[in-house]
């Protein structure tokens, strides 16, 4: 877990992709979050699967929320 | 570059928007970063935007800022089910300028129905990894200039767009083509992606149309992408490409997403 200049960011896996581009994430410490993906992966056309592993960051205001930023190989 | 932007209470909120950098912003609210916006520029000269904040509030804020400090026009990216995003663009003025489906391509034969599809008469498949890179250029940059005297690159995938030295073709090793005597005449791109491979691009000189190549080089490379174990390739067209449309749907691709490329001018 780090902590980035806009919040923590986690790794997760993405369990699921649920709908309104919405994706279900399950973080390393078990917990599951809902997450969007940032407008920059999204810019670049990068797809997001179940499997991927991601990193996303949390919301401050509802850790239950995150957004993925980054896709890993 | 640190540019103070603004400093508004929109929400309740006390939002300051920095330009911390020629292509970055940042909305900070408590010394806390609650929002993002970057800007980057396609290889077609056309600026990109993004934009993540927590907030709606914050969002505006940020927009406002970046519509203040960058040039028109200005292109954004959305996925047609983020009506949240989309509805935030629209409020600062964007709107939808084409619309890009993604599709779910599956690569049996059985399902596809492309497994007695052969090339026709006089044409041949050269698989990837195997095409010579200079003809394979040429054909690159002839299909580029037909694409570009037509609909044009605009509304081409990202992938796909012309980069400065006149050609997409960074990697030949992705690259199925059709030959017919000695020339290349089509190409196929597949990206290896790990779990879902994306077909990139599929092409055929203009002179060489509504002969079956395009239909061929797809049931190449399917079915070598079924052969290795994978199920399904994704792909992305553009709405108004009717051939395009056409041609995966008739073998059973299934729309699954679909992507909004928004401008505001």
């Amino acid at each position: 877990m780090t902590k980035a200049a806009g919040g923590i960011e986690v790794e997760g896996t993405v369990i699921e992709c649920l709908r309104n581009a919405t994706f279900k994430v399950e973080l390393q410490n078990g917990h599951m979050v809902l997450a969007h993906i940032s407008g920059k992966i999204r810019k670049n056309y990068i797809k997001i699967l179940p499997y991927d592993r991601v990193l996303v960051e949390l919301s401050p205001y509802d850790l239950t929320r995150g957004r993925i930023r980054y896709r890993y190989r | 570059m640190n540019l103070v932007h603004s400093t508004s209470s929109a929400d309740d909120r006390a939002v300051t928007v920095t330009r911390v950098s020629d292509m970055r912003w940042h909305a900070v609210e408590d010394d806390l970063t609650v929002g993002r916006g970057d800007a980057s520029r396609r290889p077609d000269g056309r600026l990109f935007i993004s934009i993540d904040a927590w907030h709606g509030a914050v969002f505006d804020r940020i927009v406002a800022a970046m519509l203040a400090d960058l040039p028109t026009s200005l292109y954004a990216v959305v996925d047609e089910a983020d009506h949240d995003s989309r509805s935030a663009w629209e409020r600062a003025g964007f709107a939808v300028a084409r619309r890009e489906w993604g599709y779910l391509v599956p690569t049996d034969p059985h399902v596809s129905g492309l497994g007695s599809v052969r090339p026709p008469s006089g044409v041949t498949i050269v698989p990837a990894g195997q095409a010579e890179e200079g003809p394979l250029r040429a054909l690159d940059r002839v299909i580029r200039d037909e694409v570009e005297a037509t609909v044009g690159w605009r509304t081409m995938p990202a992938e796909v767009l012309p980069r400065p030295a006149g050609t997409t073709l960074v990697d030949p090793s992705k690259y199925a083509v059709a030959q017919h005597s000695d020339q290349y005449v089509g190409l196929v791109r597949v990206a290896p992606l790990i779990r879902q491979p994306r077909i990139g691009l599929i092409a055929v000189r203009a002179d060489r149309h509504r002969r079956g190549i395009a239909r061929a080089l797809l049931a190449h490379a399917l079915g070598s992408l079924h052969r290795s174990g994978l199920s399904a390739a994704w792909a992305e067209v553009d709405e108004a490409n009717a051939a395009a449309t056409a041609l995966f749907e008739g073998i059973g691709a299934r729309r699954t997403a679909g992507t909004l490329e928004l401008v505001r001018r």
